[in-house]
């Protein structure tokens, strides 16, 4: 086999980041949707790792990748907690879950 | 000077803010601007103008490289002319207080007569063509308020008339000075010789130069084929007709030929020769088919503007600039005096126009009678009355240069004294023919002061020795004079042709008590022919509706479906049909916006991979 | 052994992504995103960034899908169709599926340098170490941001998952602080 290089991870990255956003545009459910969103997130992280891994050396670790998707970790971890209060906000206004239903934006 | 050209402006624009209701104020008002006006035009002339010009500019607009300059170019052919319109101006308004004491829009009238006033004196003053041109147009707008003053339909379709007439005129007029500028890089009468001596056109394009100019001139002083308007213009009231189609407006064409003499090359001079002497040979002939006493006069004006324009065109430069300038000096007195004198008879007649309707008006109104009396004697050429003075002048040029030009001036003059001896002999000898005639009574005091006045410039005005002395050596040197045999040999001329024309008209039109016209009576077809003007305005308004109008609605249609259907409302509609195709991304789902997210995203990454 | 370690590692990632996509029990979804985390830890992990492998599993599968689980049983959703009905929906996704997929692909395949295989490995040890010494110096505002940004995410949460004024106060799940 061809030693991993970066390319793989790269491509891993892509194909995560597509699988979520076909998820996004298929499911109804607005929770399975916002999970598929946080797998889009992880591919990305995927990919900065692999970029802060390939592009270091033994003198130089180049960390800045790393803390990168520590951030978008974290911020992650809020971005859900908002997100799902406010679904949960919008069960009790509407009773429903279904994207369908909410489109009270539409004329 | 700035004084003399805005002080009637002012009291014009008095009139229109305060005046309009106010009759006699206006009235008032108007009268003595012109006073006014006259009394510093004589006061220049007579005090101390050593005739040198004067010229004076201010710079009025710079567009790139072109600029308008407003100011005052005054040498001694523009005096002539300034004491012409003011004199005879302050005269008319004189005899327009009494004229329009039963109008109710008197203070209108006053009004315009104070704003044509101020547009004559800006032509007459005018430094450089643009400035003229501007004044030019004022004049032609004062001409349509004036014309249409009463409201009166035949009234307005005369004004509209007028107006679009000098439209076309001055098109070519337009085009002349354009060209002009574009040639000589001025437009400066003052400057304008020096420059044609630096950038000289070739003749060809000289000759069509000047024939745009004269285009303004055909316009304004209703030469053929754009003479229709000034008969019709009659419809106005008598002052106005006295004052702008008798001795100033339409004489402004004759002036502009005195300013630009320069500037006409043999060949140009040519065509308005032939121009003149055309209309002034058939104007005279109409005006034995007319039976109305100001249509008469108005083609008697025609004619006698045909002389004008003839005497300048026979030479052409100084001389010619000088005759013709004499000329209009003593016509506009006593075409003046005519039109006021008429304007008093159809006063006096309860507004009756008909002269086969008048006569016996010699014993009714005297003053009138003499008056008109001297004018006719005077347009006729009578010897030693001004008139004689200025048309001998032209007969003696055109006897030095073209002889087929001097038989048929002479020939209108013959006729000139028998249509005015028709009016003499049909309104005024004999008796009444009709009630209102009956009545008539002579004018008040001062409208009959102001014919005075009139009359004595009009036996006058033919000798130079008696004008100020920087207009008399302005006439003298440029008016050609008769010496030795000649002197005896024009004597015997004109004394013939005027006393031959009157006799004729005597012999032919003495018909007391008749109504109908003798030549009507006798020789039908031929007085048909003769009131038909040759089918003049027949021909000029199948055009106007058949050919000119249908093209205008083809035009007007082309506008409507590519203007304003392709161009605006398509724009709008394009404008409309994106906003609808734009709104369809917003359908409020959810899921149709992360379709639209991702396809965004595609578009960006593979426009970043170059694919796209 | 690299080699075999890391394609079973992206298989645990992305095979319970498309399985996730394509459940119809909301609780499953879940759960096969647990797996899928784990699989990134795992490649976060082959590729030597340890640090970041406890967080993803402390903080992702720990925290986040735990806070998912809560959701999905708090609003009891039931038995309904789960994804978008229509085969033209689907097809039309899966265009996009395979544009989205297939174009990032391209341009990785056709760009230089990402061929190279790994470098030498990094010592681990010094790894968490060089880690926080980043994270303290260079980034040391993000940090504090982020901090903040916690706070207001715990304050927003608490306000909007309130119940109306008059009713009790409600039991809202609060979000997990890091």
């Amino acid at each position: 086999m061809a030693p991993v290089a970066l390319n793989h991870y790269l491509i891993v990255a892509v194909l995560l980041f597509a699988i979520g956003f076909f998820g996004v545009l298929l499911r109804r459910n607005v929770i399975v949707m916002f999970m598929c969103l946080e797998l889009m997130l992880n591919a990305v992280n995927i990919a900065l790792v692999a970029f802060s891994r390939f592009n270091a050396t033994a003198g130089h670790p180049m960390m800045d990748g790393n803390v990168f998707v520590f951030f978008v970790i974290t911020v992650a971890a809020a971005e859900v907690a908002t997100g799902l209060a406010i679904i949960v906000a919008l069960y009790r206004r509407r009773g429903t879950v279904m994207a369908d239903d909410l489109s009270s934006l539409k004329k | 000077m700035l004084i003399i050209l805005l002080c009637p402006l002012l009291a014009a624009s008095l009139i229109a803010l305060f005046g309009r209701l106010r009759g006699r104020m206006a009235a008032a008002l108007s009268v003595l601007s012109a006073g006014v006006q006259m009394v510093l035009t004589l006061r220049l002339l007579f005090g101390g103008w050593d005739g040198a010009p004067f010229h004076e500019t201010v710079r009025w607009l710079t567009l790139g490289n072109l600029t308008i300059d407003m100011g005052f170019y005054f040498n001694q052919m523009s005096a002539l002319l300034l004491t012409v319109v003011t004199v005879v101006g302050f005269l008319i308004h004189v005899f327009s207080i009494g004229y329009s004491d039963h109008d109710e829009a008197r203070g209108r009238f006053f009004g315009g007569l104070s704003l044509f006033m101020f547009s004559m004196t800006g032509i007459v003053i005018s430094e450089n063509l643009f400035m003229l041109f501007v004044f030019w147009e004022l004049v032609g707008f004062c001409s349509y308020m004036l014309i249409g003053h009463y409201l009166t339909d035949v009234a307005s379709a005369a004004a509209r008339k007028a107006f679009v007439v000098n439209r076309v005129g001055d098109f070519g007029f337009l085009l002349g000075i354009i060209w002009c500028f574009w040639q000589f890089g001025t437009v400066s009468l003052a400057d304008l010789p020096a420059a044609m001596v630096a950038a000289p056109m070739t003749a060809a394009s000289l000759t069509f130069v000047g024939l745009l100019l004269f285009c303004g001139v055909v316009g304004k002083s209703a030469q053929m084929p754009l003479h229709v308007w000034l008969p019709d213009a009659m419809a106005g009231p008598t002052p106005v007709s006295a004052l702008i189609h008798a001795a100033t407006m339409v004489a402004a064409g004759v002036y502009l030929l005195g300013r630009l003499s320069f500037i006409f090359n043999p060949a140009t001079l040519q065509v308005i020769l032939v121009v003149g002497l055309c209309t002034a040979l058939y104007s005279a002939i109409c005006a034995f088919g007319q039976n109305d006493i100001k249509k008469i006069l108005a083609y008697s004006t025609l004619s006698q503007l045909g002389f004008m324009v003839a005497a300048f065109a026979l030479v052409g430069g100084m001389e010619g600039a000088g005759t013709s300038q004499f000329h209009l000096t003593t016509h506009a007195f006593f075409k003046a005096l005519l039109f006021l004198g008429a304007g008093s008879v159809i006063h006096a007649c309860h507004h009756e126009q008909d002269i086969y309707n008048m006569g016996g008006l010699w014993k009714k109104m005297p003053f009138t009678f003499g008056t008109f009396l001297v004018a006719t004697l005077a347009i006729a050429g009578v010897p030693f009355l001004s008139g004689y003075f200025s048309k001998d002048a032209i007969l003696l040029l055109a006897w030095h240069n073209s002889h087929a030009a001097f038989y048929i001036l002479a020939f209108a003059s013959l006729m000139t004294a028998a249509y005015m001896g028709r009016i003499i002999f049909v309104a005024f000898m004999g008796s009444a023919r009709s009630e209102h005639v009956e009545k008539a009574r002579e004018s008040r005091f001062d409208m009959v002061a102001a014919l005075l006045l009139l009359a004595v410039g009009a036996a006058l005005a033919g000798y130079t020795g008696l004008y100020p002395a920087v207009l008399g050596e302005y006439l003298h040197a440029n008016v050609p004079h008769p010496e030795g045999a000649e002197h005896t040999m024009m004597l015997v001329l004109s004394a013939a042709l005027s006393l031959g024309g009157l006799l004729i008209s005597f012999l032919l039109y003495y018909r007391p008590g008749r109504k109908l016209d003798t030549l009507e009576r006798t020789a039908p077809g031929l007085f048909c022919l003769i009131r038909s003007k040759l089918f003049f305005d027949e021909v000029y308004r199948y055009y106007v509706n058949k050919v000119q109008q249908r093209f205008a609605a083809f035009v007007a249609f082309l506008e409507l479906v590519i203007i304003q259907g392709a161009i605006v409302r398509g724009s709008g509609g394009v404008s409309g049909l994106v906003g609808i195709a734009m709104r369809r991304a917003h359908t409020g789902s959810l899921n149709s916006y992360l379709y639209w997210f991702a396809a965004g995203v595609l578009i960006f990454w593979l426009y970043s991979s170059g694919v796209l | 052994m690299p080699e075999v370690l890391f394609y079973l590692f992206a298989a645990m990632t992305l095979v319970p992504a498309l399985l996730m996509v394509a459940s119809r029990n909301t609780v499953n979804c879940a759960m096969l995103m647990i797996v899928s985390f784990v699989g990134t830890a795992s490649l976060f992990a082959l590729l030597q960034a340890f640090l970041l492998t406890v967080l993803q599993i402390m903080v992702y599968a720990g925290a986040i899908v735990v806070l998912f689980l809560f959701i999905i049983m708090l609003l009891d959703v039931g038995r309904v169709r789960a994804v978008r009905g229509g085969a033209g929906k689907l097809v039309c996704a899966l265009v996009f599926f395979v544009a989205l997929a297939a174009c990032p692909v391209l341009a990785i395949l056709s760009s230089r340098g990402g061929a190279a295989p790994v470098g030498e490995a990094v010592p681990a040890a010094s790894s968490a170490a060089n880690f926080g010494m980043l994270l303290f110096t260079k980034y040391q505002l993000p940090f504090e941001l982020t901090g903040f940004l916690l706070l207001a995410a715990m304050v927003g949460v608490i306000y909007i998952s309130r119940r109306a004024p008059a009713a009790e106060p409600s039991e809202a799940p609060e979000a997990v602080e890091k």
